[in-house]
């Protein structure tokens, strides 16, 4: 038997029978077997002494069922750690932070509590899907739409607790941001709500995010601080109309100019769609960090240029780009709403690109929403639609990387200002290390624009099953977090190898940040029970025996 | 003659079949448990092109078993639900990356992959998969005993985009069977 760390084993088997007493003996599950769907098939440090498993599992149906569970696990000091669908692959899967602890499976309670298309909210239980609710929503004709992720099967709260995106419409995009209302069980057991949801009775729980006094949501990011049963989230109303445009500018240097204006126009809430970078020149496609995929140019001296083996010489590459007339970026933007919104929205746009010398511009038919089933059915992503798939796993890794299949991702985030400027300093040094250590994916990666205000920099980096290959990965992502933060770029998000790592970097004032975290985990979860180590808030006992 | 898209389509009206009326004149209490593996449905990779014979193979199939389309998309997904909660084995011909997406999915069902053939990827003659998977359908792979569910389950590989045949069967528990109501 497993034991979760600072358990007696007769401590771990009376907590496990009083589990099974409360959800039943079928939904507690210790046998290697069961326990295997808990590992974390992506992981850095599979099959090594460090892969973060579980030493059970236990499966709720509903939020009774999590009171009393906690319960008894902070009676017997048991470590817990929830997770809504478990499917956060390159995050960490539904494997816990720290080996030993018992995994709180939440997929059974998968009720859509509340949906209100007058106030467009949805109120979920935490196995409630992107796909389930998106079922609902058509089985129901509401004319509602969801801001889902590229993989959908994801858990709508599991997704927002761990600062998960979409790809709609700037507001609905943070999905911990969309979030109105949190019903959470506490370390001690007892059941809170947040927000106006702490009135009984309360008719604006989804309505008011503020509530009365601190507003203290954002402290259940994460699962540190409780099991979180209930979520509320704003959603979109089903758009009339939705189009596409695309915006050219001919020069390399020219994204300075691109970046700023667009930034400006989503300032002032006149672009709110995404939009991303691609770049006929290079056949850099948009979101080429999360597709890995790109059509190459065929211009010979283009191409001579992209192939080098000293890197690209992105003045050379602008000017082979110009002789040949192909400009080298492409800015691809998304729109919703009434017909002459989205023209007004365009010609806004055009008004203000304009001033790029050389800049072109082509919107896109204006589409009745939805779109024929036919033509979805060809279309590759369907999120910009509001509509989840899977289709991002499509044909898989299909790669190697030192001789080893490649078998998942972890993904090195980080969060980057919003210039021109720091996209090139990015690109180049990201591009640096891909030809250093000969990676599989494309040298230039574009940042994206999911984040209303920064850029981020995704970028997937290969896992295999070899733990020497898989070790020179785990460097290879030291060193770009390494050189992340000598720019001062943090990580927004990691997977569970490095949580340390990156919560080293937000060391402001001596760590006062992780410090700060730690007293009130200290707090609020005396025995350490939740989540412990999950992003590096540590309880007591193991900061101690952490030294 | 009959075209890929054609046999998916047939699959899929038959889905819709099973969806609305249960299986029909398939009488799941009719299959011989300790004798063969009976197979409740057949999925079809939608994602992949399938070989000619292969398409035949699977026509020939459609009159004794249904045949389902399945796709990595929202449509796909209440489909398979309602799929897996009335099925106890299932075959399929799908790409890697399908069956990675699929056994994770199975898995919330309660289904295992029992059993997976990499001979197809290996070698996608018709004839090889058509084969593989003419003795899955009769049964002649019973639940093998493997090592640990790790040994059989599905690993990405350099092999994601080729054909795989296998089986899935209910063991576990079902986590999802219909969405509860609040």
């Amino acid at each position: 038997m497993k034991l979760p760390p600072n358990v007696s084993e007769a401590d771990f088997t009376s907590a496990l029978k009083e589990f099974a007493s409360i959800v039943g003996d079928q939904w507690l599950f210790t046998s290697d077997e069961d326990l295997e769907l808990y590992r974390d098939s992506y992981s850095p440090l599979w099959g090594e002494p460090d892969e973060r498993t579980a030493s059970a599992a236990v499966a709720p149906d509903n939020a009774d069922e999590v009171v009393a569970l906690v319960k008894v696990a902070n009676r017997y000091r048991i470590p817990i750690y929830p997770i809504s669908t478990g499917k956060n692959l390159g995050y960490g899967g539904a494997a816990p932070a720290i080996s030993g602890s018992v995994v709180f499976d939440l997929k059974r309670m998968d009720r859509i509590v509340e949906i209100d298309e007058r106030n467009a909210y949805v109120v979920v239980e935490p196995g409630v899907s992107y796909f389930d609710l998106y079922d609902y929503i058509q089985e129901k004709g509401l004319k509602l739409w969801i801001d889902c992720p590229s993989p959908g099967w994801g858990s709508l709260m599991g997704n927002a607790l761990d600062g998960g995106v979409g790809v709609t419409l700037a507001s609905y995009r943070s999905h911990f941001d969309a979030q109105c209302g949190i019903e959470v069980v506490l370390p001690n057991g007892r059941m809170m709500r947040t927000g106006m949801g702490a009135m009984p009775g309360a008719k604006t729980w989804q309505q008011f995010k503020p509530g009365f006094g601190p507003r203290i949501d954002g402290l259940f990011k994460q699962s540190n601080y409780g099991v979180v049963t209930k979520m509320g989230f704003w959603l979109m109303p089903s758009p009339e109309n939705y189009a596409t445009g695309v915006v050219t500018v001919p020069k390399f240097h020219d994204i300075i100019p691109l970046v700023d204006i667009i930034g400006r126009l989503e300032q002032s809430k006149i672009v709110q769609g995404l939009w991303s970078l691609s770049s006929p020149t290079t056949g850099t496609p948009a979101f080429a960090a999360h597709s890995g995929t790109s059509s190459m140019p065929t211009d010979p001296k283009i191409l001579a240029i992209l192939n080098s083996p000293d890197g690209v010489d992105m003045n050379k590459l602008d000017v082979a780009a110009n002789e040949a007339g192909i400009p080298f970026w492409a800015a691809n933007f998304n729109f919703y709403g009434p017909k002459k919104f989205i023209e007004a929205q365009w010609d806004c746009i055009r008004d203000a690109l304009g001033e790029i010398p050389g800049a072109q511009f082509k919107l896109n038919e204006i589409r009745r929403l939805p779109l024929p089933t036919a033509e979805l059915a060809k279309m590759r992503d369907l999120g910009p639609l509001g509509i989840p798939t899977l289709r991002t796993f499509d044909l898989g890794p299909m790669i190697s990387y030192e001789g080893e299949d490649v078998v998942g991702h972890i993904f090195f985030s980080p969060v980057i200002p919003r210039t021109g400027e720091a996209a090139i300093e990015a690109m180049d040094a990201f591009a640096a290390i891909v030809r250093k250590y000969k990676l599989p994916c494309p040298p230039l990666q574009f940042p994206t624009a999911i984040f209303e205000r920064a850029f981020l920099f995704a970028v997937g980096l290969p896992v295999t099953r070899s733990s020497v290959v898989n070790a020179k990965v785990r460097e290879i992502l030291r060193e770009l977090v390494a050189m992340a933060a000598a720019r001062g770029w943090g990580e927004y998000r990691t997977a569970p190898a490095f949580y340390e790592l990156i919560m080293d970097t937000y060391s402001y004032n001596d760590h006062a940040l992780r410090d700060c975290l730690n007293a009130i985990k200290d707090a609020i979860d005396p025995n350490g029970i939740m989540s412990p180590g999950r992003y590096a808030i540590w309880p007591r006992d193991l900061r101690d025996a952490k030294g | 003659m009959m075209t890929r898209r054609t046999a998916v389509g047939a699959g899929l009206a038959f889905t819709a079949a099973v969806c609305t009326a249960g299986f029909g004149a398939y009488d799941p209490t009719a299959r011989r448990r300790g004798e063969v593996l009976a197979i409740d449905a057949l999925l079809i990779d939608e994602s992949i092109a399938m070989p000619r014979r292969m398409l035949t193979f699977i026509e020939a199939n459609k009159r004794v078993l249904p045949i389902v389309g399945i796709g990595l998309d929202a449509a796909a997904q209440a489909g398979l639900r309602r799929l897996f909660g009335q099925s106890h084995a299932i075959a399929g011909l799908s790409s890697g990356a399908t069956l990675f997406c699929l056994e994770r999915i199975a898995w919330d069902h309660g289904f295992r992959l029992t059993e997976r053939s990499g001979q197809c990827a290996r070698d996608p003659s018709d004839h090889t998969c058509r084969r593989e998977l003419a003795a899955f359908l009769g049964g002649a792979y019973l639940s093998a005993a493997s090592p640990s569910p790790v040994a059989r389950a599905y690993r990405p590989s350099r092999a994601d985009g080729m054909l795989h045949a296998w089986v899935m069967q209910k063991s576990g528990p079902q986590f999802r069977r219909s969405r509860q109501e609040a």
